[in-house]
């Protein structure tokens, strides 16, 4: 609330200063420049509160007036995936970034610059279009016949929902992409077709086909990720499972599917007509 | 739209799964095998069969490893064996690899975590594998002798001698240049039982063999046992060449082996035209009882 | 027909569900979201979702059951019909989520596991892990991506909803479509449907920091409200006991904290700065254990909110002059902790950056959900018992069974629609289901009814109106584009060098200050002069917003036009919240006045309705009757008896 943020302000014994670097691009196709802020931090503060800082007081530290710093975010409980950016190098959503961890003490700097791996909008908001294209490409839904009232889903034990908890907690952030070696930038939509589509949707896709119901589309998705850009491209880094936000077993779902790929394979040479 | 993809793009899947399986069967086993066989010329030591070449050790491994390049010379079809058993998938797996490595990019400073290390060595060995491949192919095997310091060259016949030679730049001594060419082989030889051992373990993935982390995390020491191993293999065979070997013990067992086979007057052709392969193809043809 | 299409502005658990809904009964649906849809504010929503199920059935639970607990949770203030059918469809919506592959815990037998929540002594709760309003979510947003790819829907994200197209006067007014702003490129442009469903969630930033994500401004209801929809009960804003405040915003503490033995207590110093485990027992000062022997720690949640807010802004006696208390597990065995509680205590490690286990956790009440919304109508369905039911016995026979269409008439085309035809409201905005408070896991269970029952009534008015959004004249629409345009230009032309330099006119700064009253005034505990003082600190910020400065000139995501465009009528909405509480003197669920402390049915068992009156600027508030009938209102005790009540308000008063 409001006034225990004043109430903390106050109570908080000092601020210390904190040197914002931050990468700035008007929009697509504009050039990139740094810009550093001054901010005040209090104690507990993240980096959100510190870009909401800057958004009230956006002059830089060389005294100059600026514009407010432009970067997506929703929930900033570290579930919705929005507020992802690159803070000091590595990919990271920036509302579970504590500065008395990242910046505790006067004169730290930190640096905050946009994913890579996709098109900048303007200073720290990218579009991440492609991660849902993607889970389209992979069919990434339980096919149900309807919304109409036709009683329960199928039974399932409690070891496979966790499974299945654990890889839909996926929030479509994009870290895994971020770190991938793999995975690169791609303005061109038609070329995403074929570019390497990366670990979220592969796993998105195992969490379909492990449901009763979802495993349905399960020769469509394998169809999709069988070809340029799917499950062969990867390289096995496993950058993926190491930044997940979530720790979503992104390596075992690429496993996963790698052996679906393989039956589907020998189920088409000597099955399919 | 199937019909305007590539080649490459249309047999994606199938190309993939077969750059995984050649970097195995048959290159991994390949060199397996052809480690194994250059580490005898020090296991050869403890083979008893060849206790009649020599008193010493190092006599026995030179033997051994005669005996051994002999086996595989006389293989039958060796040529035909050799093109599509080793040649064509080895070229095979070099060219789609290379393909395959420039569609990655290096992070390994931002994220500088094990795997992304390993990966980017996976794609280095790779390339730094394949110079060295092609050093020793060309240098060995081809007879390109240019590229060897002070000229040996690689004979069959004269296995362990003239690859000591080759390898050190002069018969019985150590050159500056012969360093160079074996710390080539060190580095080339370890990138390439590393490339092999990683290959291993990312194969298990990729055809979804090793599925749970635990599983990966197993097979990774097998893997790692198997490169150990097989590192240790490879480092004994070189070092074997480079510090065991004594020229002149080395040829003098390997000439007795030769008559042995060839008898005096063989190995008096051979010696006046080494060179000529049908002088030796003849001098073989007309041993008696080769095998 | 073939040219019908709805627009749905919201892409939560809400919009989603009614976009399915109305999709796949053929008519095309343009979805809007100021974000991916994906990343909508219900993914926050931890606990479940509730429903009758046969394990409670048995145990004598039942649809009606849920139906009377709702009611008497939310203090009789919610219209009555509508919260049957929602509690009738319960077990449906549960099966259909299950049917879309929601990933809910499960027992040993493979069937949904349930959990226990506040307001019932039944498990009627169905959960997945710590995360179910992200896994419902994601759940909708599946289907929603199937439709999109088939063609029937059209995602327009990153699209911020300005203004209703409204046409027609007094009670021919329709809604023919929405204008809208391409958040990337500041495109303002027109939609044309022939009807609205406003899914547009919650008023959390009004308030500053709450549990909110920062896209819940409240704005496009105030917007709605501003082109003359109603606002029912604004003042209804439920706030949260235990949430972890932050600089950004504040993480909710799950209650079963104090329910597995956490403390709440502060320094009886005042201003005490000491590391907390060093202060001693005897100078820790357990308000609620102190002030209610019987119930300590575990009283209900309105009384630790407004006991903790006592303690912090009456007494100062917050730890260290701020507004936070201390939860104390640390006296309990980490282990045990580890297992009873270990996600969310993650969850205050992760945002706090100190493990629970070894520091009393810093907690304060925060806004929560707003009960409050655009008010709807409904067709009533077929149940009306001769007299008023009581109080209803589990176990004993419901008075009426579960079959559709008891509480509402399904497929009715008026079913959520506001007071202007063809503009309807789903979910949070919707002020239906939850009157003056809402049980725990039921806000869920009625965004995903709103979407699927009430999205059927939508189909039905596009389908049967003989009117056609493509016959109104393009000028209705070019009227409020250039209404939109002539807001943001005048917006844009107001940044000057060093705009935004004055905190008096700086957007984020009046944003920030009406938050600050809001939440002081207007949220725990109201009286009306602080409601007063409330109302004229409002008036003396849409004056200093009069002549706000940008300090972004942009043409191109412009982020800071976007936020002072909803200052304004975050403003205004904050007004009917004010309004409408001063006015409701009595108290009744999250609304408490301490100068009318009690219920007061004869003169309150009314819905205030907050109409923008055009020519004044500001809010005006009526009340009209609650519809009911069907339940007779009783007063809300949960089980305790006068005594301990009197005896609990005595404490309070002697406090």
């Amino acid at each position: 609330m409001s006034a225990i943020a004043t109430e903390t302000t106050k109570a908080a014994e000092s601020t210390r200063t904190v040197h914002f670097r931050i990468k700035r691009c008007d929009g697509p196709g504009k050039p990139s420049r740094w810009e550093v802020f001054d901010v005040p931090v209090p104690a507990h503060a993240n980096v959100i509160s510190c870009l909401q800082w800057i958004a009230a007081n956006p002059t830089t530290a060389d005294g100059k007036a600026t514009t407010p710093v432009v970067w997506e975010s929703s929930c900033l409980e570290e579930v919705c995936g929005a507020c992802t950016m690159v803070i000091n190098g590595k990919v990271r959503q920036s509302c579970s970034c504590l500065m008395d961890e990242y910046a505790p003490n006067d004169g730290d700097t930190i640096t905050l610059e946009p994913m890579s791996k996709f098109p900048v909008i303007r200073d720290l908001w990218v579009d991440r279009s492609r991660m849902f294209d993607a889970l389209k490409r992979v069919r990434a839904w339980v096919p149900i016949d309807g919304t109409y009232s036709l009683g329960p889903g199928p039974m399932e034990g409690p070891k496979e929902s966790e499974t299945r908890y654990k890889l839909s907690e996926c929030m479509t952030c994009g870290c895994c992409l971020e770190a991938c070696p793999q995975y690169h930038l791609e303005t061109d939509e038609a070329a995403w077709a074929t570019s390497f589509i990366g670990a979220a949707p592969i796993s998105q896709a195992r969490l379909f086909n492990e449901h009763e119901t979802g495993a349905v589309l399960k020769a469509d998705r394998l169809e999709a990720l069988m070809g340029p850009g799917g499950i062969n491209d990867c390289g096995n880094a496993q950058n993926c499972v190491q930044v997940c936000p979530k720790e979503i077993p992104l390596t075992e779902s690429i496993a996963t599917i790698g052996r679906a790929a393989t039956f589907e394979a020998f189920r088409r040479f000597f099955q399919s007509r | 739209m199937a019909e305007q993809q590539g080649f490459m793009e249309r047999h994606h899947f199938l190309l993939r799964r077969l750059h995984s399986l050649s970097g195995i069967v048959p290159i991994g086993v390949f060199l397996i095998v052809h480690l194994t066989t250059n580490a005898s010329v020090i296991w050869g030591a403890a083979n008893g069969r060849a206790a009649p070449y020599a008193a010493d050790a190092a006599g026995r491994g030179v033997a051994t490893f005669q005996h051994e390049v002999n086996f595989i010379n006389n293989l039958p079809l060796l040529l035909l064996i050799e093109i599509f058993g080793l040649w064509l998938p080895i070229a095979f797996h070099v060219i789609l690899g290379i393909v395959y490595a420039m569609t990655g990019s290096k992070n390994t400073q931002t994220y500088a975590y094990t795997g992304n290390k390993r990966y980017l060595l996976q794609r280095l060995s790779g390339y730094v594998g394949v110079l060295f491949i092609f050093y020793h192919v060309a240098s060995l095997r081809w007879g390109w002798t240019f590229l060897v310091p002070n000229g040996t060259e690689w004979s069959h016949y004269f296995a362990a001698s003239t690859l000591a030679a080759a390898l050190k730049g002069e018969a019985g001594m150590w050159t500056t240049p012969g360093v160079i060419v074996a710390i080539f082989y060190f580095i080339g030889v370890s990138l390439l039982v590393y490339h092999f051992a990683n290959g291993l373990w990312t194969a298990a993935i990729t055809w979804g063999i090793t599925v749970s982390e635990a599983a990966q995390k197993r097979w990774g020491y097998v893997c790692t046992a198997v490169g150990v191993v097989l590192m240790g293999t490879a480092w004994t065979a070189l070092g074997g060449f480079l510090f065991a070997v004594d020229y002149d013990q080395a040829r003098a067992v390997e000439e007795q082996i030769f008559i042995e086979h060839h008898g005096e007057e063989g190995l008096q052709k051979f010696m006046d035209n080494p060179v000529d392969e049908q002088a030796a193809a003849t001098i073989h043809e007309a041993e008696p009882g080769d095998g | 027909m073939a040219d019908k299409r709805v627009i749905v502005v919201g892409g939560g658990l809400a919009g989603l569900a009614a976009t399915i809904r109305i999709a796949e009964a053929g008519v095309p649906v343009d979805l809007f979201s100021m974000t991916p849809v994906k990343r909508s504010h219900s993914v926050c929503a931890q606990g479940g979702i509730n429903a009758c199920n046969e394990v409670a059935r048995q145990q004598g639970y039942s649809e009606y059951q849920h139906f009377d607990e709702t009611l008497y949770g939310g203090d009789f203030l919610a219209d009555q019909n509508p919260v049957l059918e929602m509690a009738n469809w319960a077990p449906r919506i549960i099966d259909l989520l299950d049917r879309m592959g929601v990933p809910f815990n499960r027992t040993n037998e493979g069937r949904r596991d349930l959990r226990l929540f506040g307001g019932s002594l039944f498990k009627r709760t169905h959960f997945a892990g710590a995360t179910t309003g992200q896994q419902l979510l994601y759940a909708l947003d599946e289907q929603t991506r199937r439709f999109e790819t088939e063609g029937k829907v059209n995602k327009f994200e990153w699209w911020e909803f300005l203004w209703p197209v409204i046409e027609g006067e007094g009670s021919d007014k329709r809604c023919v479509g929405i204008v809208a702003q391409d958040m990337r490129t500041m495109q303002v442009r027109a939609f044309r449907a022939d009807a609205v469903v406003m899914a547009t969630g919650g008023v959390g930033i009004v308030f500053g920091q709450s549990t909110n994500s920062v896209i819940c401004t409240g704005g496009a209801a105030s917007r709605c409200m501003q082109a003359g929809a109603w606002y029912g009960n604004a003042e209804m804003i439920q706030v949260h006991p235990t949430a972890i405040p932050g600089a950004d915003k504040c993480r909710l503490m799950s209650e079963s904290a104090r329910g597995e033995g956490g403390r709440v207590w502060v320094p009886r110093k005042p201003g005490d700065t000491r590391d907390p485990m060093t202060i001693p027992v005897e100078e820790r000062w357990y308000f609620l254990e102190e002030r209610y022997p019987k119930y300590g720690n575990l009283v209900p949640r309105d009384i630790a909110t407004r006991e903790i807010f006592d303690v912090c802004v009456n007494e100062h006696m917050g730890i260290g002059g701020g507004n936070m208390v201390y939860l104390d597990l640390t006296h309990m065995d980490p282990d045990y902790l580890t297992r009873k509680l270990g996600g969310i205590l993650d969850i205050y490690e992760k945002f706090a950056g100190a493990d629970p286990r070894f520091t009393p956790m810093k907690i304060f009440p925060a806004v929560h959900y707003s009960m409050g919304g655009m008010w709807t109508t409904y067709e009533a369905g077929d149940y009306m018992p001769d007299a008023p039911m009581p109080e209803h016995v589990p176990g004993t026979p419901p008075p009426v069974d579960a079959e559709v269409g008891r509480g509402m008439v399904r497929g009715a085309p008026n079913n959520m629609m506001t007071n202007i035809e063809g503009l309807y409201a789903f979910g949070e905005v919707n002020f239906a289901y939850h009157g003056a408070t809402r049980l725990g896991a039921n806000a869920l269970l009625s965004c995903i009814f709103d979407g699927l029952f009430c999205g059927e009534g939508v189909v039905n008015f596009v389908n049967n109106t003989g009117r056609s959004a493509a016959d109104v004249a393009p000028s209705v629409y070019e009227a409020v584009v250039k209404q939109e345009e002539a807001k943001a230009e005048r917006l844009i032309a107001s940044a000057g060098p060093g705009g935004g330099d004055d905190p008096a006119y700086n957007a984020y700064i009046i944003g920030k200050e009406m938050g600050e009253v809001m939440t002081a005034t207007s949220t725990v505990v109201k009286t009306e002069a602080g409601l007063e003082s409330c109302l004229n600190t409002l008036a003396a910020l849409r004056e200093r917003y009069g002549k706000v400065r940008l300090s972004d000139t942009a043409t191109w995501t412009n982020q800071t036009l976007s936020y002072a465009r909803a200052v304004g009528d975050m403003l205004i909405l904050a007004e009917a919240i004010a309004r409408a509480g001063l006015l409701r003197k009595e108290s009744r669920g999250s609304h408490y006045r301490t100068d009318y402390k009690d219920r007061d049915d004869t003169n309150f068992w009314k819905t205030s309705i907050s109409r923008f009156n055009p020519d004044t600027g500001s809010v005006d508030v009526s009340f009209e009757p609650v519809r009911a009938g069907l339940v007779a209102p009783r007063p809300r005790t949960y089980g305790k008896d006068t005594h301990k009540e009197t005896e609990k308000k005595e404490t309070v008063a002697a406090g």
